[in-house]
């Protein structure tokens, strides 16, 4: 449904907006009645890493998790305001959210395989939304994401042992495998690499410069350097506002916002 | 020489380090303790002792319960058997006078005995049930008729009892036992025409008003019949319940309200579910009466709660990250549950659900209540059937005084006992084997 009706709006946008993924209007989110997110307007580009800093407690998990709707979850969150993906509203009445996540990944900050086989975590996702015709095509698919991701010489001869028996960094990249096997056109993010060690960090941020060419990615980073290693659009959040957002170059180099510099500069966090 | 020579030097240089080296050190030296130092290592070891003495004492009461139960129920699993040499006579065959044959091959063994009371009391030698399993014997093979053959009989379950006690203790100590019936069975033993034998009819044999003839079957299969259904509806409505309380309800004054409902019914008396299955199942309804179906129901009634809690115990301890990672993937609400969380939360609703069964199993009270109590010869084949369970018979055994039964009531609690240890042990493998740590 999201995919038809997207499309249709596609072709009525202007050329500059055609590599604009996602996009949010006056997105505000409050939990109860305390306000975590004000009026943010950020684009999201096609293939392209966005990256979300900010000190703990600023909304950019909050903001996230408008992008798929997983606040539906939480209870007690509300959000107004309008998220685009494709040009389409994901908060109207009728969108479907199975549809939507399927087009929307999402990654956890701690890993969190099913306690299910390897095979089983990739190939979860294309089973319930029955994007493979049989067990031939299932087999493919799953190499093939494994493969994506590094992780299928790792893993090729003990795809049935359980997800939860990888080490963290394996963990994280078989989350990122799983998310993008239902074929997402965004996958989102958030701290991906704040539970693993180096040379794992090291391992997924080559894997995000990788997947760049196929899917759009916003990812929330602690890490000023990895921020600036691994994305090409900055946001800086900060109480609940985007302070400031553009090319990650001006960003850390040349930022309009004394805030931003302090940010960047270390001189809070 | 040399390395012995530095490894000394090495643990001066670390012993002079420590010296000066931070305090915590100082109470590993030689030197005297701090008093709050010797305060905490006294507090440590007094909770340590406290901790053995309790343990000490539970294992102390269940020994010797445990030895107290097998001590006096150990010997019901034999039963005293009298040989006797049977001449199935064509004509008595006919009329059916079985209990005459066996009278017959009696007064052969004991030719010498003429008084008319003192016949009586040597027919009491053997088990009343005597003519009726020759008949059997007979049923099952017609060309006995008109032939002699030794064959054992189980003794009265008054000389059974009084020929073991005899054999353990080497005294004349026995049972309530006239003299004549001691001079019979010694001369019986000593021509070896008594002897110990296993006791198949207590496995083999509902209850029975002789205590020798008296068995566990009907009322083991009562128990497992009752289980069943027990099982049949309290399962799918705890799980149900707690799935739905667990992952579906929106927090309300509603399912607050049921949560401590649900809380407090864990904790009611066994016995006013038994009530209230008499005045529902039996009164409103019109169940049968004694029957597995209820008795099933009611524990079921009984179990319910603390299945329940099981349950959402088990749901709760799968991480919400796991509920989070489906739902991202598009699965939906329901998908979230039977894909994933129930799944995982599996081995725990399983040993939950096996310990109370466990319980289940062993309730006496409100079976009671629903008319479980009755005499149950016959091994119930529908759950319609009249039918007792373990418990229940333990109870009913018990309250029997005659010597016979006291040793059976021990034997069944035995083999209740054993049922226990089973099921418990299956939940502890249940447990080791698919738990799934976080
Ligand atoms: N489930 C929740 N209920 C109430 N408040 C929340 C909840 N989640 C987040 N918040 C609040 O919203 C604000 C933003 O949180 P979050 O988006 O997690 O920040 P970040 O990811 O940038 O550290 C914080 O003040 C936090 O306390
Ligand atoms: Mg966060």
């Amino acid at each position: 449904m999201v995919k038809n009706m997207s499309a249709q709006k596609k072709i009525s946008k202007t050329e500059s907006q055609s590599d604009i993924r996602m996009k949010t209007q006056d997105l505000s989110a409050f939990y109860n009645n305390d306000q975590a997110l004000f009026d943010v307007n950020l684009d999201i580009h096609t293939n392209k890493v966005t990256a979300l800093i900010g000190p703990s407690g600023c909304g950019k998990s909050t903001f996230i998790r408008c992008l798929n709707r997983m606040n539906d979850y939480v209870e007690n969150c509300r959000v107004t305001g309008k998220v685009r993906l494709d040009g389409f509203n994901i908060y109207k009445d009728k969108v479907d959210v199975i549809l939507l996540r399927q087009k929307i990944g999402m990654v956890f900050q701690k890993p969190n395989p099913f306690p299910k086989s390897i095979y089983e975590n990739v190939a979860y996702g294309p089973k319930i939304h029955h994007l493979v015709e049989n067990k031939d095509e299932l087999d493919a698919l799953v190499e093939k994401t494994l493969k994506r991701v590094g992780l299928w010489d790792e893993v090729a001869d003990r795809l049935s042992a359980p997800g939860t028996s990888l080490s963290g960094g394996q963990q994280q990249r078989l989350c990122i495998a799983r998310a993008i096997a239902t074929k997402p056109e965004v996958v989102l993010m958030d701290e991906p690499c704040s539970a693993l060690d180096p040379i794992a960090t090291a391992r997924i941020e080559e894997l995000i410069a990788e997947l760049r060419e196929k899917f759009t990615i916003v990812i929330i980073t602690h890490s000023m350097q990895q921020a600036e290693r691994v994305s090409d659009h900055t946001a800086f959040f900060h109480l609940g506002h985007v302070v400031e957002s553009g090319d990650t170059e001006k960003i850390f180099n040349n930022p309009e916002h004394q805030r931003t510099k302090d940010y960047i500069g270390g001189k809070f966090g | 020489m040399i390395k012995l020579f530095e490894r000394r030097t090495r643990i001066a240089m670390d012993r002079a380090k420590k010296k000066k080296g931070p305090f915590i050190y100082k109470s590993y030296s030689k030197k005297p303790k701090h008093r709050w130092v010797k305060k905490r290592k006294a507090a440590e070891r007094r909770f340590r002792r406290a901790g053995f003495i309790a343990i000490a004492i539970s294992s102390l009461f269940l020994a010797s319960l445990v030895w107290n139960i097998v001590s006096s129920g150990r010997s019901a699993f034999t039963e005293a058997q009298i040989s006797l040499q049977i001449e199935f006579q064509a004509d008595l065959v006919e009329q059916g006078a079985y209990r005459k044959i066996v009278q017959n091959s009696l007064i052969a063994l004991f030719p010498e005995v003429e008084d008319r009371k003192e016949k009586r009391a040597l027919f009491g030698l053997v088990s009343r049930n005597a003519p009726h399993m020759l008949k059997k014997l007979i049923e099952e093979n017609p060309a006995l008729v008109s032939t002699k053959k030794d064959i054992w009989i189980p003794a009265a379950s008054t000389v059974s009892v009084f020929y073991k006690q005899r054999l353990k203790e080497q005294s004349k100590r026995g049972g309530k036992i006239t003299a004549s019936h001691a001079a019979w069975i010694t001369q019986l033993a000593r021509s070896d025409r008594m002897q110990l034998k296993f006791n198949m009819a207590f496995f083999k044999n509902g209850d029975s008003r002789e205590a020798e003839q008296a068995g566990v079957l009907a009322s083991s299969i009562g128990s497992f019949m009752t289980i069943l259904i027990c099982i049949a509806m309290a399962f799918p409505l705890g799980v149900a319940t707690a799935i739905y309380l667990e992952e579906f309800a929106r927090k309300s004054w509603f399912t607050d309200f049921i949560e401590i409902n649900i809380n407090n019914l864990a904790a009611v008396p066994s016995i006013i579910f038994g009530l209230l299955g008499l005045s529902i199942y039996l009164n409103l309804f019109g169940l049968p009466r004694s029957s597995s179906l209820v008795g099933g129901m009611v524990l079921a009634l009984l179990i319910l709660p603390v299945i329940v809690i099981a349950t959402r115990n088990a749901l709760q301890a799968v991480p919400p990250s796991i509920r989070y990672a489906a739902a991202a993937l598009g699965a939906t609400p329901t998908q979230v549950v039977f894909h994933h969380t129930l799944i995982y939360a599996l081995p725990g609703i399983m040993t939950g659900v096996i310990l109370s069964i466990a319980r289940a199993f062993g309730e006496t009270a409100p079976l009671l209540m629903i008319g479980m109590v009755a005499f149950v010869a016959d091994v119930p084949k529908t759950f319609v059937d009249p039918a007792t369970t373990l418990p229940v018979q333990v109870y009913l055994w018990a309250s029997n005084p005659e010597l016979g039964f006291v040793e059976k009531t021990a034997a069944a609690i035995m083999v209740l006992l054993i049922f226990m240890v089973l099921i418990n042990l299956l939940a502890i493998y249940i447990r080791r084997r698919f738990e799934i740590k976080w």
